[in-house]
């Protein structure tokens, strides 16, 4: 049971979200992540700027973490846009998470428009070191 | 975060600014969707309201202390840093780096000036939001019709 097999197994996954999937119109982005591994799990790292915390959905099924934010219903507001460089809208993203990991231990958090994700490793896939002992 | 006015001349500034206001000025009224500015961080809205402007920047992951807006007459102007997130873990290995880190900087001239008193930034979510009102002799005016 080495790191590195735990390694292979998270990676994330390309897909783009299926059309028609969201209940409102509007464009639907793969957020940027950071995926960064310690001794005690694994730390994960996804722009969400513009985000709320009621708008997020974070599930883990089938060893399959999803993250949903549905796109944001337009403000209503009256203003003449004089420079569009982004346009709000939600976010989706898939992480195959494997079995090492603790999944009742996983926990997210929303700052700053960053959602942290840790998920730490069941202590069976913790490395240890075996002391060794002259026989 | 904090808001200064500066005084300073733009000197190499003023190149990345005549490239912003090209762009502004591409979209004038012009109902094109999205200006080409793939790679520019933050990515930036600009609107008119009827009062000013509103000023809305994507900066996740930016503390509010990490951001400095300034502003001198009616050129408005971002800047800091993305550092990398505090959380990080001094023995790690890299699985994914997408999120990108370092300073940034953004500047634009407003069509109108700016009622410098009156600007309010809000930060909220990882989205900058800039309430810029122009100033008194810019605002709307109602003319009233006297019989003669």
């Amino acid at each position: 049971m080495t790191d590195r097999e735990a390694t292979q197994e998270l990676t994330a996954s390309e897909k783009q979200p299926v059309a028609g999937e969201g209940t409102r119109p509007g464009p639907v982005y793969r957020p940027d992540v950071d995926i960064l591994e310690s001794r005690d799990g694994y730390l994960i790292h996804v722009d969400l700027p513009g985000v709320d915390e009621k708008a997020l959905d974070v599930r883990l099924e089938d060893g399959v973490l999803r993250l949903d934010v549905p796109a944001p219903a337009p403000d209503g507001a009256v203003t003449t846009p004089l420079h569009t460089e982004y346009r709000p809208g939600g976010y989706h993203r898939e992480f195959r998470i494997s079995e090492g990991i603790d999944a009742a231990a996983v926990t997210a958090e929303l700052r700053n428009g960053v959602l942290e994700l840790r998920l730490p490793k069941s202590e069976a896939r913790k490395p240890r070191s075996i002391e060794v002992r002259a026989a | 975060m904090t808001l200064t006015r500066t005084h300073r001349p733009w000197g190499s500034l003023f190149d990345e600014l005549r490239r912003d206001l090209d762009g502004l000025f591409d979209h004038y009224g012009a109902g094109r969707p999205v200006a080409s500015s793939r790679g520019v961080f933050p990515p930036v809205n600009l609107e008119e309201t009827s009062e000013g402007f509103v000023l809305t920047a994507e900066l996740p992951g930016v503390a509010p202390a990490d951001i400095q807006v300034s502003l001198e007459g009616a050129t408005v102007m971002i800047q800091g840093e993305r550092k990398p997130h505090p959380a990080t873990p001094e023995e790690h290995a890299v699985h994914r780096r997408e999120r990108r880190t370092g300073s940034f900087r953004r500047a634009f001239e407003l069509p109108a000036t700016i009622d410098a008193e009156k600007v309010e930034a809000f930060h909220r979510n990882g989205v900058l939001e800039l309430r810029l009102p122009k100033a008194p002799e810019f605002q709307p005016r109602q003319i009233n019709v006297q019989a003669s």
